[in-house]
């Protein structure tokens, strides 16, 4: 514990030596201020972390294996330990079963798309450079494919010092100026609402209007996207389906599984966030500073960028924590710069900021396919719905050229791999480690404990005079007193301990460490309940819900699920009465569909039930309200007969929600999905064999056949017919049996119409059939 | 409330089907279900007797209460001792009047018929709807429509011993007969 130096890799020269690059530090009293003079010394507060860490290692014993976090680290010390760490690394990410693949990938999407977000803030003349190469969006959308998968395996430490390595770990790197788009248009909307707020009510109507707003921007474009997919799904099987009517052969189609469109439904959903105070996963865990050797005065530049990252810049809201890490990359150009200089140059960078510095060594020339040594710039796996439709757009509009595929080089690409390698398990990951530790000990463990409790309880039932005393125009809110919460703008600013929990609890799940991410979030649902911050309360709610699917099950599941169930409720609830945000509560239950059905059979019921949940709030799109649909039929699917257990089955279930889906793909007009899962409603209602089990069936079920069938698709003629054929020999068949029973019984006639109850009805009336004479001489009247 | 009660045989086939209107607080006994919920009806029960050979292993009880609920429509269910199934579905809506179905863009199912209750409210209703109204044509969920409905299939199961009683008659085939048709409306009529 020697150093309290507070601000990582901030510029300002401190010293020469290299700068323990984990130092702790108290996140209090020192995150508003990014001054490395004032705080370059500050007794009372290393005192305070002296005091806090003392006591948090007589009550948290894990802390001793790991000594080296309060040490300063030498660059030698941190590669060593990280070669250490990776040695160490128990295991890798869970093997997939292929038993279970589309649950496996389905939860491997939903792992993924919680990534660290990186900014970017590069120097006009390193944009300029990049944009030679041929990438016009800047050094992000260079950077930002190599991002999305790491090359090699990422070892994570969690809380309790096992580590474990995860090959799909990635990160995102977003624009400084989307950023700052997002920041700017709430900065807006929140000065509007604050003027024109009335106090006595305005707890959480801070830009609703911007919530709800963008919540159907949302369900706009994905389901734009989905139109876009679903329309070439659609085509490619009808060029299957006439490829087949020409070999003449009639094959029959594969049982889908499940539909190939949903999993980029739930890639759309889930990469599509909207940058907001109630959640920090779209905040930035790092922030990479780019300037170019081209640049006469670079270190000047860097400091510039610099104080465009903090605090006192305006680019930053007022919710979002400034103190995170500040990454530093020298471009040198290795066609128009000279190396030696470079090196200097990074050499002195290194010395101003610390040991979070890389020398990045690109080549100017724009690459193209016949070049040498070029290799294709892999694509974007998480682009948001919104940038999938601009793409989709472009492709439609733009000539061949524009989209052909961007071509890099390969020792441009080895470099691009290596610097986010090394940024990723040399600063990102540590430092997050780090953070998380620091939180876990100074604020959540001091709140959790005996003292921490009853602190908040004496603070929530003392001052109840008090704060209505001192805040008089405040007269009426329904302000907790005591409490952080900003009722006035609706936000934690970003220095309380409610808001330091949540990223605690975030950075854990970023980290996947589920188990510290879960107590913490089960922590924070209360207190935001107490003080009626709703929105943050939702999220708390879902994020708990979440990761507790995302452990391992419990031993008594009855207990966990019935907690579940009301976190899931009071999330939804939250989101959609309280703050109107039905983007949020399609994502929330949606992922717990897909947790819960990973989960094995009995689970599988309870996903299907949320989902019957989530279509009945009327939040979803049509074509979302379809897959949906045909999710819970899946889910109800994977609870078929097997050879081995005939109990407890749900094939009667599949096929009602298969008919449900065939149904709302009639209605949107897609007729190949409509047919596939109708077909699959037949399979499982064994049409082949027994017909429809009701005749009053007959109803909806003709309806749909004919509606496919006008439909085209001459490969559809098939099932309608047998089904028919068959279902009047079934009813001749009863028939016969009627007659070998010497009851004269009104047969029902075979049903053509779509009045199928109507008829039954009415032939049921029939009078005069034997056993009813039989019950009346029986004394039965 | 718009009933739709089936009986449903060994083989999953129906022996007996009738659609009647509550009678209570006025209620001329007919049926208000929409031609789309109409075309639906059979499907949900046939769907919730996975549920029923689910429970018939757990609950000792003849009378296995409500078991399934589709949109707002709740499904009871009865069983007999030789394994026929008396589903009785129930669809809340005020008597005399059709269910109202709002033109929801995003509501589900997308014909509305089910959708009596406004979506917004639904997560929240779980809790309140049991105590806000205890009349028998509005809250399915209510002890009150719980034990009615268990009256009604007390006389129901009566009728319909007597009818299978009938040497010529088989428990799996189907029920024709006008008087038990007119029994178990009587009964709907008078429990429900």
């Amino acid at each position: 514990m020697t150093s309290s130096e507070p601000e990582i890799g901030s510029p300002g020269g401190l010293s020469d030596r290299p700068q323990p690059e984990l130092a702790l530090r108290p996140s209090r009293g020192l995150t508003s201020s990014d001054l490395p003079a004032i705080t370059a010394s500050n007794p009372s507060s290393f005192v305070r972390i002296r005091t806090s860490l003392s006591a948090s290692e007589s009550r948290l014993p894990f802390i001793a294996e790991r000594p080296s976090i309060t040490k300063s680290r030498s660059p030698s010390n941190l590669r060593s330990q990280s070669h250490g760490r990776s040695s160490v690394s128990s295991r890798g990410s869970p093997p997939s079963s292929p038993a279970n693949d589309s649950n496996e990938a389905h939860r491997e999407i939903i792992v993924r798309s919680f990534a660290p977000r990186v900014a970017v803030f590069a120097s006009p003349d390193t944009e300029e450079f990049v944009r030679q190469k041929g990438f016009k969006d800047g050094l992000s959308s260079l950077l930002r494919p190599y991002g999305e998968r790491l090359y090699g395996r990422v070892v994570v430490r969690d809380s309790v010092g096992g580590s474990r390595g995860w090959d799909d770990f990635g990160i995102r790197f977003v624009d400084c100026q989307t950023l700052q788009k997002d920041s700017a248009h709430r900065a807006g909307v929140d000065v509007g609402n604050q003027n024109a707020q009335n106090p006595v009510n305005g707890s959480e109507r801070v830009s609703e209007h911007n919530r709800s707003s963008y919540s159907n921007e949302t369900n706009m474009s994905i389901e734009m996207v989905l139109d876009h997919y679903l329309q070439s799904a659609g085509s490619a099987s009808e060029d299957q389906a006439k490829g087949h009517i020409e070999s003449g052969g009639a094959s029959h189609e594969p049982r889908p599984g499940s539909s190939p469109m949903y999993p980029i439904y739930l890639r759309k959903l889930l990469s599509s966030p909207s940058v907001v105070p109630y959640e920090t996963f779209s905040h930035p865990v790092a922030c990479l500073i780019a300037v170019s050797s081209r640049h006469p005065a670079p270190i000047e530049a860097l400091r510039q960028l610099y104080s465009n990252t903090g605090h006192g810049s305006n680019k930053i809201p007022a919710w979002m924590g400034t103190d995170y890490l500040r990454y530093y990359v020298l471009i040198h150009d290795e066609e128009n710069d000279d190396i030696t200089k470079s090196t200097a140059l990074f050499d002195l960078m290194k010395r101003h900021f610390g040991l979070h510095c890389h020398l990045l060594r690109l080549r100017r020339s724009q690459c193209v396919l016949t070049d040498d040594d070029s290799i294709r710039v892999p694509s974007c796996e998480w682009l948001s719905a919104a940038e999938e439709i601009e793409k989709l757009r472009l492709r439609d509009y733009a000539d061949i050229a524009e989209l052909s595929e961007k071509y890099i080089l390969e020792s441009d690409s080895t470099a691009i791999k290596s610097l986010l390698r090394e940024m990723v398990t040399q600063s990102i990951v540590p430092f997050m480690e780090s953070r998380v530790t620091t939180w876990n000990d100074q604020v959540a463990s001091r709140r959790r404990g005996i003292g921490g409790r009853f602190m908040t309880l004496s603070k929530r039932w003392t001052g109840f005079g008090t704060a209505k005393n001192t805040t008089p125009s405040l007269v009426g809110v329904s302000n907790p007193s005591g409490s952080n919460y900003d009722y006035q703008h609706g936000f934690y600013p970003p220095e309380t301990p409610e808001s330091t929990m949540r990223q605690l609890g975030d950075y854990a799940f970023m980290l996947r460490d589920w188990k510290l991410a879960f107590s913490t979030y089960d922590f924070l649902r209360t207190d935001f309940g107490h003080d009626k911050a709703w929105s943050y309360h939702a999220a708390a709610n879902e994020m708990a819900a979440i990761t507790s699917l995302l452990t391992p099950p419990a031993i008594n599941p009855k207990s966990r699920s019935e907690s579940l169930d009301q976190m899931l409720e009071t999330a939804a609830y939250s989101y959609l009465t309280r703050c109107s945000m039905p983007f949020n509560v399609n994502r929330c239950l949606t992922i717990a569909i897909e947790l819960l059905e990973s989960r094995g059979p009995i689970a599988a019921d309870e996903a299907a039930r949320w989902g019957g949940k989530l279509l009945e709030l009327g939040v979803l799109a049509p074509s979302a309200q379809a897959l949906t649909t045909e999710r819970i039929a899946d889910c109800y699917m994977s609870r078929l007969p097997t050879h081995w257990a005939a109990a407890g089955t749900r094939r009667r279930q599949a096929a009602l929600w298969n008919i449900l889906a065939s149904d709302s793909w009639t209605r949107l007009n897609r007729p190949y999905q409509a047919r596939a899962r109708l077909r699959e409603a037949s399979s499982l209602y064994s049409l082949d064999n027994q017909g429809l089990p009701f005749p009053s069936m007959q109803g909806l079920w003709q309806r749909l056949n004919l509606a496919l069938r006008d439909t085209g698709g001459a490969d559809y003629e098939v099932l309608i017919d047998t089904s028919v054929a068959q279902d009047e020999l079934e009813l001749n068949t009863t028939e016969e049996k009627e007659q070998l029973n010497v009851i004269t019984r009104p047969s029902i006639p075979s049903i053509t119409n779509a009045e199928g109850f109507i008829t039954q009805d009415a032939s049921c009336t029939h009078p005069a059939s034997l056993d009813d004479l039989q019950l009346q001489d029986d004394g039965f009247e | 409330m718009s009933y739709y009660f089936c009986i449903v045989g060994t083989q999953d086939q129906p022996l007996f089907e009738l659609e009647f209107g509550t009678s209570k607080q006025g209620g001329d006994g007919v049926a208000r279900f929409s031609q789309e919920a109409r075309h639906m009806n059979p499907f949900i029960v046939h769907s919730s007797l996975d549920f029923v050979d689910e429970l018939q292993w757990t609950n000792n009880q003849m009378y296995l209460k409500r078991i399934d609920q589709f949109a707002s429509s709740h499904i009871s269910t009865f069983l007999t001792p030789t394994s026929t199934r008396f589903m009785l579905l129930h669809l809340p809506h005020l008597p005399n009047t059709a269910p109202t179905s709002q033109p929801m863009p995003n509501s589900f199912p997308p014909f509305t018929p089910y959708t009596s209750v406004p979506p917004s409210t639904s997560t929240a209703s779980r809790g309140t709807s049991s105590s806000s109204s205890t009349s028998i044509p509005n809250n399915p969920t209510s002890p009150q429509t719980e034990e009615a409905i268990r009256q009604f299939f007390g006389e129901v199961f009566e009728v319909w011993l007597k009818a299978i009683m009938n040497p010529f008659a088989s428990t799996e085939g189907k029920i024709g007969s006008p008087v038990f048709r007119q029994r178990v409306v009587a009964a709907g009529r008078k429990y429900l």
